[in-house]
């Protein structure tokens, strides 16, 4: 992807060229170019060990980079970490509270003087009722909510959000991205740094994928899907009375827009394609004026395919995407 | 949380001064030092044994050893041990509470939370140090209550050298504390090593037998333990048996020392 089919932005929230950080001899973060731009909710998205949470440890100013720029709020984390911090709402990885510290005194302790109404943000979050409740006492949704409202409660101009649903059950999973999207739709600049790729998906209008410290790729989670995930396939079954016709059937299936190959084994059809392929296979099944087939299955590949052929690829590419994330 | 619920984004700095409380808003040190201490009495296992630990102990050999004076006690044996155990609330306080209580917060990643909000680097260091002060503040006193009834507080000779013993061995060791909690990475390392410091430092230098009695390289090595001369700093003013001079010098050149290293190390990471 060209950097320059990016929108114009003239002052990014986060700006990084270049940026190299290597603990003891091995390089987990590699040349990393990367801009957010405001109110945008950015996925980070990689494998474990791809160097994800360095770099986001880098721009809060928690870790010092071996080389490159790297500007937040056009501040230098490392330099200007006192100014900047206040700025920047995050939820750490491997990050806690004391067990002891109750919810309402959490708030008001990371409260600082440009802070929101907490009360109103644990009201929206879900935790009016958990203010006397100790840390300890919290369930994981819980406690990932009252990272959020921490995040939040300073009126951040940026929020960074470290695998936020690590160790969730799908419920509360699902209370935290709930959440997420409610940032999302406020305009909260957001960098979300996880390996869970229906979140990315969910979440994100943008992602930047990450292999070995460099950039592989970047786009919308639909242009990474639509350049490395492969082809839609549509699958349904012909009857025997349809034998006599499978060959015209197969011929006039593969004259469709968007149909790449048709293939048939054991009495199914495979038809590969874009996914303008899906609308025409089902406009050709209605054509035939049979009742649709009882087996039809559409396989869409998502970010999670996408991802895998990234990082199956031999990463010869990743010096082509140099261009800002 | 509701679908219709909608979150104002906090983009702009006139979005941040509008919502900015009126009157003073509590410094972040001030926050914390707050929660510590409403933490500190919630965390009953670690404050009972900084309050408990001396005061048991000091009830127990108290009265060992009678309350006449002889050739190992120059003094009532009793108050020799009353004034020696305040010294006990000072080290417990210094090498085993704050060492654990830093290091579990660095462990669990709470100092990272701090240092990711902004807060300043000293501040939880200076929370700690407040900390400290206001355990021995309490564990001290109540040690002397517990005492005053069953073998009496012995007079205080000097009490303007006594003062700067219990400040300078207070700062030596809160200081000894936040360095230990800054350099060990884990909770369990920073009670092994606090335990393997408190207790030979306690048996040599403050609760055991008195240098008298030992032998001479053992009063040799006993002498020379921070905690015995805090004690030493303390005892010799308050008993009137030496003006404590060396010790108190001594002390507050460890205190001076350790101060300036935990500053340097100190760190929310």
């Amino acid at each position: 992807m060209n950097p320059n089919d990016l929108p114009p932005h003239p002052e990014p929230v986060v700006r990084v060229r270049g940026l190299t950080k290597a603990y003891g001899g091995r390089t987990v973060v590699d040349r990393l170019d990367l801009d957010v731009h405001a109110g945008e909710v950015l996925g980070l998205i990689g494998a474990n060990g791809a160097g994800k949470t360095t770099t986001v440890e880098i721009l809060q100013g928690l870790r010092r980079q071996d080389a490159g720029e790297v500007r937040v709020l056009r501040l230098d984390p490392h330099h200007d970490a006192d100014r900047l911090r206040p700025q920047i709402g995050s939820q750490l990885q491997s990050s806690g509270l004391p067990d002891r510290l109750r919810v309402g005194e959490a708030v008001a302790l990371f409260a600082g003087p440009h802070a929101s109404d907490g009360g109103a943000l644990l009201e929206q979050f879900g935790l009016a009722g958990k203010r006397r409740s100790p840390y300890a006492g919290l369930s994981g949704g819980e406690r990932q909510r009252l990272f959020l409202v921490l995040a939040l409660l300073n009126q951040p101009r940026l929020v960074i959000l470290d695998e936020l649903t690590q160790g969730l059950d799908p419920a509360a999973r699902r209370e935290v991205w709930s959440a997420v999207a409610q940032l999302r739709d406020a305009g909260t600049t957001v960098l979300l740094v996880t390996h869970e790729l229906d979140e990315a998906e969910a979440l994100c209008e943008r992602v930047v994928a990450m292999r070995d410290g460099r950039v592989m790729d970047q786009g919308t989670p639909a242009e990474l899907v639509a350049r490395h995930a492969g082809e839609v396939t549509v699958r349904f079954g012909l009857t025997e009375t349809d034998l006599t016709t499978t060959a015209d059937a197969l011929q006039s299936l593969n004259r469709l827009p968007g149909v790449t190959g048709v293939t048939r084994e054991r009495g199914q059809v495979a038809v590969r394609g874009d996914r303008a392929a899906i609308a025409h296979v089902g406009a050709w099944l209605l054509g035939t004026g049979r009742p649709v087939p009882a087996d039809l299955r559409v396989d869409v590949p998502d970010l999670e395919s996408a991802l895998l052929t990234l990082l199956d690829s031999d990463g010869s590419d990743a010096s082509d995407q140099k261009g800002a994330a | 949380m509701t679908a219709t619920d909608t979150l104002v984004p906090p983009t702009t700095d006139s979005d941040r001064a509008a919502a900015t409380r009126p009157g003073r808003h509590p410094s972040t040190t001030r926050r914390l030092l707050g929660t510590e201490l409403r933490l500190l009495t919630r965390d009953t296992i670690t404050f009972t044994f900084v309050l408990a630990f001396p005061v048991i102990s000091m009830l127990i050999i108290g009265g060992v050893f009678g309350t006449e004076p002889d050739e190992a006690f120059p003094v009532n044996p009793s108050h020799w041990y009353v004034a020696s155990y305040f010294t006990v609330v000072i080290g417990s306080t210094g090498l085993i509470m704050l060492p654990v209580h830093m290091a579990s917060y660095r462990e669990r990643g709470v100092l990272r939370r701090f240092a990711a909000s902004g807060f300043p680097r000293w501040s939880f260091a200076l929370a700690e140090l407040a900390i400290g002060l206001g355990a021995i503040a309490v564990a001290g006193p109540l040690l002397l209550a517990i005492a005053a009834p069953v073998y009496g507080i012995p007079d205080i000779e000097d009490p303007l050298r006594v003062v700067a013993g219990v400040v300078a061995g207070s700062v030596a060791f809160i200081s000894i504390g936040v360095l230990l909690g800054s350099v060990l990475p884990s909770a369990r390392a920073a009670q092994s090593v606090g335990l393997m410091l408190f207790f030979p430092s306690f048996l040599l230098g403050v609760g055991g037998p008195p240098p008298a009695v030992m032998s001479e390289p053992l009063r040799e090595v006993a002498e020379r333990l921070p905690l015995a001369l805090a004690t030493d700093a303390i005892r010799e003013p308050w008993l009137g048996i030496g003006d404590g001079t060396g010790p108190l010098i001594a002390i507050s050149v460890v205190a001076v020392v350790a101060t300036a290293l935990a500053a340097r190390r100190t760190a929310l990471s």
